[in-house]
């Protein structure tokens, strides 16, 4: 194998502490990332399953600095790309760009024309697919093609994205640049499938326990939900902040806010999907520059979100999987520091996560009636938005509309849509089963009587390592360990002004604040 | 409450003859052609993108408890047009709201540009305030390309040093602000986001002032408009703020413009139809607009000066404004085009 640059080890790893240290602040390496590193400057390719939350930028970040020519990072979430590189501009990085779907094409240009003089350039995998910015990018030396969420690749994987296939085929296209595929979470039969399609050569493969030993875990069994009300409130009155309350609708994230700011004077604030992209934006905000406290949001918020300091999670309401939960709880002290995750459930939460899984899928009768109504030419796919905008209005919810799309997609030009019905309809049901064997897994977590940590790494195949101090409510802890006043955070406390004279010359930097 | 008097008072205009939807897409300020011909016809003009951040949901609530406070009631089976009763006509009397409308939503002829304003005004305040702090990176309140573009052009190509034009805007801001009365002022500027001070949203400034979410979204509104009216007519002396201003094209909604121009260049509507890959009907909406908007476009060709009055007779005669029952009048007489039209035409002036 070619080596990339001639360092011994010795060398390189002296010049990537610096780097680290220099660059992004940090002291030490966290495991897992020194062995990918020298794994991706020796130019192997590189497989490498690391946890939300365990620094896996850094093991292209710094390689960036040590090796010749520009790091390409595909990644299919925008709020991700932006994240990135506002983290990038704070180091001090002005050579970190993105082009993606979104962006106005005079921008796209104007990237398009530096693109030699870029460290770091993130790419969505639509563009990547156009042959122009295929073209631009063959005129450069990729130093190293990144592939995030590597898991989109595999048809197993829940977030399976087409365009992902073709990226084995551009990275050659590319004069073949070493590869590094990222994941937080992927079994084994979807590392097999990462490695495969994207035609990953002897890989070295790191991978990382999913679990994070800093965060302690609390299940809490409750008969109501006035009882779960006032558990919260005892719970928020003393608990160190900030935190993050995760609901399963957008009626209780807005109750929540209301009660916890009127009932203890917390500044809180909902989030949700339904809310002016305006408004999500101040909000999220508001949240990373310490002007809230407490969020109480569904699962809409949290994607791409780089807050070291929250210190707590609460689940108002379980989630449907696992997966979905840990990665939740994941944005908890990222900086290493304890953290605390509480999770409140009563019987009838059931309807949550039932409802979210039916939700997803059409019922029987409505996708014979729309099946026929497309026979019948009441109903055409021409129009994919004005097509799903339909099926809504007929009362179809958002995702049962694009599974829909997908059958009626598929379907052999001369046959009739009724024809698809049959195989529609076992496809729900195959998805529905995994959707639920998904489900029963999360609940025997909140009803196991062995540690929770234990569990949930069994369930990953891994063995539990050394038991934290704090681990769990099964292995026995307080908590009044999580006081506030066990810690000496300094909150800081800006008024937020709704008096235009002061605001003003504050935000401009004009003369003295407490001018009138 | 502020927010049951307004959706009493347009009921009232309404008259029943909307469905609860045609008030929602009035306040929303849905770029259609039926919601802005119904502005001018029930004279609801100022209300038109009044709540663009309304939520379907929280709005349908509302109208439910006017209903089961009895203020009004039901006209069709399917429980979406509602009259007020004689109990929601005292409410309404008591709230005296039409006398606490604030004069500034009255100036409705930036509304079709005020969005984008709005948007561009608040990335240009929190770009300048990142420069003026030396914060490098920060998180943008929008990430619209139009927007994004705007205030980049504007950032970069000026003579002015990055102070000088922080200073510029906040100057011009200061004076913008003192001629706004003061309690829209102070709900306006709470909106800006700046170096660790991010902006409140509407929800969280009605909680802080304990006033009605309704009642500062007009608040807002007539600040805004009052603004741009003030910037518009004294463009030399808010250069910076003017910049933000998109050139008033028209009042006419995009698509129509479109129309307008392919008409004016001898097309048909069905030829402008097919030369748009739009449904004829989409191009009739366009139409109305046209005639409530561009009152010197010539429409004779789809509606006689005869019939015109003929409609607007019966219409008076009928003492209504639903385009069914007119037609039923008329029969054969005239096509719903027509009818619309014609109403379009006599309601404004
Ligand atoms: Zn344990």
């Amino acid at each position: 194998m070619e080596k990339m640059i001639d360092l011994d080890e010795e060398d390189w790893l002296r010049q990537a502490k610096t780097i680290l240290k220099k660059k992004f602040g940090y002291r030490q390496f966290r495991t897992g990332q020194q062995k990918i590193i020298q794994d991706v400057l020796n130019g192997r390719d590189v497989f490498a399953m690391m946890p939300t939350g365990s620094g896996k930028s850094l093991c292209y970040q710094i390689p960036g600095y040590m090796l010749n020519g520009t790091v390409l990072i595909v990644s299919p979430l925008l709020s991700l790309m932006e994240d990135q590189i506002k983290a990038l501009r704070s180091a001090g990085e002005m050579h970190a760009r993105a082009l993606n779907g979104m962006m106005h094409a005079r921008e796209r240009v104007r990237v398009l024309r530096h693109l030699r003089d870029l460290r770091f350039l993130y790419i969505s995998p639509e563009m990547l697919c156009r042959s122009d910015i295929r073209e631009a990018l063959a005129k450069i030396k990729i130093s190293l093609f990144v592939v995030d969420e590597a898991h989109c690749v595999s048809q197993w994987g829940h977030e399976f994205r087409p365009d992902y296939l073709h990226l084995a085929r551009i990275r050659e296209q590319l004069g073949h640049p070493a590869c590094l595929a990222v994941t937080a979470t992927a079994d084994e039969r979807v590392r097999e499938d990462i490695i495969r399609s994207l035609g990953l050569h002897k890989a070295a493969q790191t991978i990382m326990s999913v679990d994070r030993a800093n965060i302690a875990l609390v299940v809490r069994e409750v008969s109501s939900d006035d009882e779960k009300m006032e558990r919260l409130c005892t719970l928020l009155r003393s608990t160190r902040l900030p935190g993050i309350v995760y609901c399963a609708s957008r009626d209780w994230t807005e109750k929540l806010a209301q009660l916890v700011h009127c009932k203890l004077g917390i500044r809180a604030a909902f989030y949700h999907g339904g809310m002016e992209a305006l408004d999500r934006r101040k909000i999220q905000n508001q949240f990373l520059d310490n002007q809230l406290d407490l969020l109480c949001c569904t699962n809409a918020f949290g994607m791409g979100i780089n807050k070291p300091d929250i210190r707590l999670v609460v689940h108002f309401h379980f989630p449907a999987t696992m997966n979905a939960y840990l990665q939740e709880i994941g944005r908890v002290s990222r900086d290493g520091q304890q953290g605390l995750a509480v999770l409140y459930y009563s019987p009838q939460d059931n309807q949550y996560p039932e409802g979210f899984i039916n939700s997803n899928f059409p019922e029987e009768s409505f996708l014979r009636h729309i099946y026929y109504e497309l026979d019948n030419g009441v109903l055409t796919i021409k129009n994919k938005d004005q097509f799903l905008n339909d099926l809504q209005e007929r009362g179809s919810s958002e995702t049962a509309a694009r599974f829909i799309y997908e059958r009626v997609r598929e379907k052999p030009v001369h046959q009739s849509f009724q024809s698809i019905f049959k195989r529609s309809r076992s496809i729900i049901e195959q998805r529905r089963s995994v959707l639920l064997r998904d489900l029963l897994v999360m609940k025997n977590y909140l009803a196991a009587t062995e540690c929770r940590r234990t569990y949930y790494l069994n369930i990953y195949h891994e063995s539990p390592g050394k038991k934290p101090v704090y681990c769990c409510d099964r292995c026995g802890i307080s908590l009044a360990d999580f006081d506030q006043a066990n810690f000496d955070d300094t909150v800081i406390h800006r008024e937020q002004l709704m008096n235009w004279k002061e605001r003003l010359p504050y935000i401009f930097k004009e003369g003295d604040r407490s001018m009138q | 409450m502020f927010s049951e008097a307004l959706l009493l008072f347009l009921i009232r205009q309404f008259h029943g003859e909307r469905t609860v939807s045609g008030i929602y897409h009035l306040l929303k300020g849905k770029q259609s052609s039926q919601s802005i011909q119904d502005s001018y016809l029930f004279g609801v003009k100022p209300f038109f993108h009044l709540c663009d951040d309304l939520e379907r949901q929280s709005f349908q609530k509302l109208i439910e408890r006017l209903h089961d406070c009895g203020w009004i009631q039901c006209v069709n089976s399917k429980q979406t047009t509602f009259i007020i009763t004689e109990a929601g006509k005292n409410k309404l009397n008591k709230s005296g709201i039409e006398h606490t409308i604030p004069d500034g939503v009255k100036i409705t002829n930036y509304v079709t540009t005020e969005g984008q304003f709005w948007l561009k005004l608040q990335l240009l305040i929190q770009t300048l305030s990142a420069l003026r702090y030396h914060e490098t990176a920060f998180l943008p309140i929008t990430k619209q390309p139009p927007v994004t573009e705007a205030i980049r052009r504007i950032v970069l190509n000026r003579s002015l040093t990055r102070n000088e034009l922080a200073h510029q805007l906040y100057q011009e801001l200061c004076r913008l602000l003192t001629h706004i009365p003061r309690a829209e002022a102070d709900l306006f500027a709470a909106q800006f986001s700046g170096y660790q001070m991010i902006g409140l949203t509407m929800k969280q400034i009605a909680d802080e002032s304990g006033k009605d979410l309704y009642e500062c979204r007009m608040l807002f509104k007539s600040a805004l408009r009052r603004l741009m009216a003030d910037v518009s007519n004294n463009k030399s002396r808010y250069p910076l703020v003017a910049s933000l201003i998109s050139p008033a094209v028209s009042s006419l909604s995009n698509t129509a413009a479109v129309t307008l121009r392919l008409l004016r260049s001898g097309l048909s509507a069905l030829e402008t139809a097919n030369h748009r890959n739009l449904s004829l009907s989409t191009i009739e909406d366009h139409l109305v607009e046209i005639a409530l908007k561009e009152p010197t476009f010539d429409l004779s060709e789809y509606l006689a000066e005869e019939l015109e009055q003929h409609i607007v007779e019966r219409a008076h005669r009928l003492n209504t404004r639903r385009l069914k029952t007119i037609k039923n009048d008329l029969r054969e007489n005239a096509s719903y085009l027509q009818i619309r039209l014609a109403l379009a035409k006599n309601t404004l002036r």
